[in-house]
C-alpha cells in the first residue's frame, strides 16, 4: 500500500463538487455573523454603541469589548489579542464588534448604526521603524516593539571573520503576502449550557479546544472542534483565527449556532505572511570555504503576537542555510507594527529566509569567479555534519537534492544571447533546509469491528494534501488490511484523539508513526487472540489482506473478533518528540528531521519589457520513503507554482496601514499562464525510509532560483520581493549608468 | 421567476442577488464556489447556454429562460463525466475547492474546440485559479478528456 498512487479516497467528492467544506454548513436556526473592523490603524476606542445597531429588525445580538471577560485574550505565548478590541485597535480591520443576524442584509444595515468614535494614536508600520527610538509602542509591555528576539551563538564570531578572505553583506527583503486560500476562514460555534461546540476550517482542532477552554473557563472536554476537509490552508489556518470571535458571538444568541464566514477582503486583515528584512553577513576563504555568518531578521509580525513567538524562533534555525560554517551567530526579532497580524505561510519562514541565504550565495559565487553550483555542492552539509545549533544531521540529503534538479533542467547550456527581441536566458538554483515543530505530539485510535471493518480516528486535518489518504495507506500497510476496509473520521475533539496541529509538513511523520503504533498493538491483539484458534504461537503469525496468517492457515480479522465473542477492538498509538534549543545560545536539537528540496530555473529575460518567463523549472524535495508518489509530486509541483506568487507578484500593498490590494484583482496570484513552460520534479527516498512530510520543500527554493538565473541572463541582482518587471528594468538602467 | 438548472425549473424569488447566491443558498447546490466575488478566481464558474460565467458577476435575473449548468448536473445515469473522470485518473486537484469551477470551464472549452493544443487549454483556463498549484495536471486532465469527450 506504501508507495502506491491510489488516487484521495474522497475523489468522488472532489470532482462532484459534493466535498463538504465549512462554507457549506447549514445548521437549523443559524444564524449570520458579520465582523464590525476597525478603520483606523491606531487608536483609542472612546466610543462602541451599538444601541441603534440593535434596533435593526432581524438582529439578534451584538457583541463588543464590553462584554468581554478578563480572560479574553490568545497568542501563541504572549496573549496580546482581544477577541474583539477592548478599548484601543492596532490594526485596520481589527475587530471592534460582531453582529448576529437573521440575514447578512441585517447584519449589514446594523453596522452603518455602530457608532465608533477614535482617538487617533500615532502608528507605525515598519517594523525597522518601530524599533527606533520615539516610534509609537504598541502594547506597554513591549515598550521597543520587540516582542520577541531568539539567538543562536556558535562559535566565536570576529575570530571567524577575521580568517576570512572576503566577507560579503547584503539584505533581501519580502513583502507582506497573504495565503490567500481560496476557501476562507470560516467557523460556526454553539452553546449548549457550558458547552460549546465550533465548527470551524483550522488546521489546529486541539489548539482551538485549548484556547477556547481557556478563555472561558471551561474544561476542555466541554468544547468540542470539528474540522471539515478544507479548501486550502498553507498556514493561514494554522493558529487561532476568528474561532474565539464566533464562539464569544454565540454565547450571547441563547444557543443558536452562529456561522461566520470571511469575505475576501477580510482575508488580507486577517493574516499575512510576515514581511521581513533580512541581513546576512558572510565570511568565506579563497578556497571556496565559509568562515562565519551573521544573521539578523526583522520580522514585521503586526499589531499582536499571534503565532510569532514560535515562529521567529523557527525562523532563527531556518536562516543559516544547509551548508558547513564554522562560526554562525543569528538574530531574529519579532516586531510589533500597527499592520495586521502575521502567521505561517507555506514554507513558513523559509520562504523570507532561503531568498535570503540563497540569494546570497550567487553574489558570493559571482564575485569569487566559482561556479555557484559547484560552489554550492562543495559547502552542502552531509550526514553527520554538525549544524550552528550543535545537532548531528542525519538522513540529509541535500547534495542529491540540488543534484536531481540541476540534472532535471537537462543539458547545461550557458546564458546563450535569443535570437534577437527574444530576450537573454540564464540558469539558478536554490536549496532548503528547514526543521519542522521540534515539541509536538500526535495520537491515533483504531476500531476493528467484527464485519473486518477498520475506522481510524484521527485529527490530521485534510486540506488538500492528500492527508487521510495518506493515514489509510499507512494503516492499511501496517495493519494487513486492504484499502477498501478502512474509513477515516476525524478531526472531532469529541471522538478523535490529539493531534498538535496540521502544519510544517509533520502529518506523515508524526501521525504517520502514531498509526503505525496503533496497528502494532492491534496487530499484537490480534495475534493474542487468534493463536489458539490457528494453533499457532503469536510470534510465528502474520497479517496480510485483513486475515491472520499462519504457515498453512489464516482467519480474518472479522471471525477472530466472532470467534472470541467480540464486536470490536479499539487499540491506540502515540508518537511524540520532546527537543528543544537553548533560549540564550540556540543551542540543542532544533528538529527531529529535516525538511530539504532544491530547485533549478531556466527563464528568459525580456530587456525591452522586464518580463520574466521561466522556461524550465525542476524541483527535488528529500521524502525518505513515499507513501503515494503522484500525490508526492503533486505537492511538489504544487510548491514550485505556488513558490512563484512571492518570487514574481505578491505583495499585500498597505498604504497607512490600509491595504490598497486587498483582492484577487490587484493581488495576483499565479494563474495556468504562469506556470513554467516545463516543470518537473522529484521525490528522493533514501534507505532508512522514514517517512517525511513534504508540504513545503519546494516552495522556498523557487524565488532565489529565479533571482539567481535572472542575474545569469541580464547581470543584474534583485533583492526584494517580488521580482516585478519595473525592478529588473530599473536595475538594467541602473546597471547601464556609469 | 423561473431559472432552468441542469435540466429542470426552480421557481426563485426575485430581487438582485448573484447567480452564485441563488445557486447556493436558495437551491442548494453548492458545488458552485465563491472564491473572490469579483470574477477573477473561477472558482464560481457554471456554464449559461453553454458559456462560462462566473456566477459571482452575474445576476439570477440575467439567466432568466437560459439553461444553467453546474457541476451538479453533470453527471448522467450515474456516471461521471468523462472530465470528471480525467480529472480523477490525472489527480488534477488537491483541496478541490476550485476543482468544479476547472471542469465547467473545461466543459466549455471542448465544446468550442474539441482539440485544443496545450497553448490554447492555458489561455482558455487563464480565467480559473487553483492555489494549491494543481495545473500541471490539469493541463493533463483536460488532454485526456479530450480524447474520450
Ligand atoms: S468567485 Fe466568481 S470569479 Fe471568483
Ligand atoms: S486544488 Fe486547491 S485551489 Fe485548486
Amino acid at each position: 500500500m506504501i508507495g502506491e498512487s491510489v488516487p484521495m479516497l474522497d475523489s468522488l467528492a472532489r470532482v462532484t463538487g459534493t466535498l463538504d467544506y465549512m462554507i457549506n454548513l447549514r445548521l437549523p436556526n443559524m444564524l449570520v455573523g458579520k465582523i464590525v473592523r476597525s478603520q483606523s490603524p491606531h487608536a483609542k476606542l472612546l466610543k462602541v454603541d451599538i444601541t441603534n445597531a440593535l434596533q435593526v429588525p432581524g438582529v439578534i445580538a451584538i457583541l463588543t469589548g464590553a462584554d468581554l471577560g478578563a480572560n479574553a485574550f490568545y497568542g501563541a505565548g504572549i496573549k496580546d489579542q482581544g477577541v474583539v478590541a477592548v478599548d484601543r485597535v492596532r490594526y485596520v480591520g481589527e475587530p471592534i464588534a460582531a453582529i448576529a443576524a437573521e440575514s447578512l442584509d441585517a447584519a449589514e444595515e446594523a453596522e452603518l448604526l455602530i457608532d465608533i468614535e477614535y482617538d487617533e494614536l500615532p502608528a507605525v508600520f515598519d517594523a525597522q521603524a518601530a524599533i527606533q527610538a520615539g516610534a509609537p509602542t504598541l502594547h506597554e509591555k513591549f515598550p521597543n516593539n520587540i516582542f520577541k528576539h531568539a539567538k543562536l551563538r556558535h562559535g566565536d564570531l570576529d575570530v571567524a571573520f577575521a580568517e576570512a578572505d572576503e566577507i560579503f553583506e547584503d539584505t533581501f527583503t519580502s513583502p507582506p503576502a497573504q495565503q490567500a486560500s481560496l476557501e476562507p476562514h470560516v467557523s460556526a460555534a454553539q452553546w449548549d449550557g457550558e458547552r460549546l461546540t465550533i465548527w470551524t476550517a483550522s488546521q489546529a482542532p486541539f489548539m482551538v479546544r485549548k484556547t477556547l477552554s481557556e478563555i472561558f473557563g471551561i474544561a476542555p472536554e466541554a468544547v468540542r472542534v470539528i474540522v471539515p476537509p478544507l479548501g486550502g490552508g498553507y498556514g493561514g489556518k494554522g493558529h487561532i483565527r476568528i474561532e474565539p470571535l464566533a464562539a464569544a458571538m454565540a454565547r450571547k444568541t441563547n444557543g443558536r449556532p452562529v456561522k461566520f464566514a470571511l469575505s475576501r477582503a477580510e482575508e488580507f486583515v486577517t493574516v499575512t505572511k510576515h514581511a521581513a528584512s533580512i541581513t546576512l553577513k558572510t565570511g568565506v576563504k579563497r578556497d571556496g570555504t565559509f568562515t562565519a555568518r551573521q544573521v539578523t531578521l526583522y520580522w514585521n509580525g503586526g499589531a499582536y503576537a499571534d503565532a510569532s513567538p514560535l515562529l521567529v524562533p523557527a525562523g532563527m534555525v531556518r536562516s543559516v542555510g544547509p551548508y558547513r560554517i564554522p562560526a554562525v551567530h543569528v538574530d531574529s526579532y519579532g516586531i510589533y507594527t500597527n499592520l495586521p497580524p502575521a502567521g505561517a505561510y507555506r514554507g513558513a519562514m523559509s520562504s523570507q529566509t532561503t531568498w535570503a541565504y540563497e540569494s546570497q550565495m550567487d553574489i558570493i559565487a559571482r564575485k569569487m569567479g566559482w561556479d555557484p553550483l559547484e560552489f554550492r555542492m562543495k559547502n552542502l552539509f552531509v550526514s553527520g555534519d554538525r549544524f550552528a545549533t550543535g545537532e548531528e544531521l542525519r538522513d540529509v540529503h541535500f547534495v542529491e537534492c540540488l543534484e536531481a534538479s540541476a540534472k532535471g533542467l537537462g543539458a547545461p547550456s550557458s546564458p546563450a544571447l535569443l535570437p534577437e527581441g527574444e530576450g537573454k536566458r540564464g540558469r539558478g538554483y536554490g536549496v532548503m533546509m528547514k526543521s519542522t515543530v521540534a515539541t509536538s505530539k500526535s495520537q491515533a485510535r483504531l476500531k476493528l469491528t467484527d464485519d473486518g471493518m477498520v475506522t481510524l480516528f484521527t485529527s490530521t486535518v485534510e486540506m488538500g494534501q492528500g492527508g487521510h489518504t495518506t493515514m489509510a495507506q499507512i494503516t492499511a500497510e501496517a495493519l494487513g488490511v486492504p484499502l477498501s476496509a478502512i474509513k477515516i473520521i476525524g478531526p472531532d475533539t469529541a471522538i478523535t484523539p490529539f493531534d498538535s496541529t496540521t502544519s510544517a509538513s509533520r502529518s506523515t511523520s508524526m501521525m504517520g508513526n502514531a498509526v503505525v503504533a496503533a496497528c502494532g498493538s492491534m496487530r499484537k491483539k490480534l495475534f493474542e487472540l487468534s493463536a489458539p484458534l490457528l494453533e499457532t504461537p503469536p510470534d510465528q503469525l502474520r497479517t496480510k489482506n485483513g486475515f491472520v496468517v499462519a504457515n498453512e492457515t489464516s482467519i480474518s480479522f472479522g471471525d477472530i473478533l466472532k470467534r472470541n465473542n467480540l464486536n470490536e477492538l479499539n487499540e491506540a498509538g502515540e508518537y511524540s518528540t520532546s527537543l528543544g534549543l537553548d533560549p540564550e545560545t540556540g543551542q540543542g536539537v532544533s528538529t527531529p528531521h529535516w525538511h530539504q528540496g532544491a530547485g533549478a530555473a531556466e527563464v528568459k529575460v525580456d530587456t525591452e519589457t522586464g518580463r520574466v518567463t521561466i522556461l524550465r523549472y525542476s524541483a527535488a524535495s528529500f521524502a525518505g520513503r513515499v507513501v503515494n508518489p503522484r500525490m508526492a509530486q503533486l505537492q511538489n509541483d504544487g510548491n514550485v507554482i505556488f513558490g512563484l506568487g512571492p518570487a514574481l507578484m505578491e505583495e499585500i500593498v498597505f498604504d497607512g496601514g490600509q491595504p490598497t490590494n486587498p483582492n484577487l484583482a490587484d493581488y495576483s496570484i499565479p494563474s495556468i499562464r504562469d506556470i513554467p513552460v516545463e516543470l518537473t520534479s522529484i521525490c528522493i527516498e533514501s534507505d532508512e525510509g522514514e517517512m517525511h512530510g513534504i508540504g513545503e520543500m519546494t516552495l522556498p527554493p523557487v524565488a532565489p532560483a529565479i533571482a539567481n538565473a535572472i542575474e545569469d541572463a541580464i547581470g543584474v541582482r534583485i533583492k526584494d520581493l517580488p521580482i516585478t518587471a519595473e525592478k529588473i528594468l530599473r536595475a538594467l538602467r541602473e546597471k547601464s549608468q556609469p | 421567476m423561473i431559472l432552468n438548472v441542469n435540466g429542470s425549473r426552480h421557481e426563485v424569488q426575485e430581487g438582485t442577488r448573484t447567480l452564485l447566491e441563488v445557486l447556493r443558498d436558495d437551491l442548494g447546490l453548492v458545488g458552485t464556489k465563491e472564491g473572490c466575488g469579483v470574477g477573477m478566481c473561477g472558482a464560481c464558474t457554471v456554464l449559461v447556454d453553454g458559456r462560462p460565467i462566473s456566477g459571482c458577476l452575474i445576476l439570477a435575473e440575467q439567466v432568466v429562460g437560459k439553461e444553467i449548468l453546474t457541476v451538479e448536473g453533470l453527471e448522467k445515469n450515474g456516471q461521471l463525466h468523462p472530465i470528471q473522470q480525467a480529472f480523477i485518473d490525472e489527480r488534477a486537484f488537491q483541496c478541490a475547492y476550485c476543482t468544479p469551477g476547472f471542469i465547467l470551464s473545461t466543459a466549455a472549452l471542448l465544446n468550442e474546440n474539441p482539440n485544443p493544443s496545450e497553448d490554447e487549454i492555458r489561455e482558455y483556463l487563464s480565467g480559473n485559479l487553483c492555489r494549491c498549484g494543481s495545473y500541471q495536471n490539469i493541463l493533463k486532465a483536460v488532454l485526456r478528456a479530450h480524447q474520450r469527450v
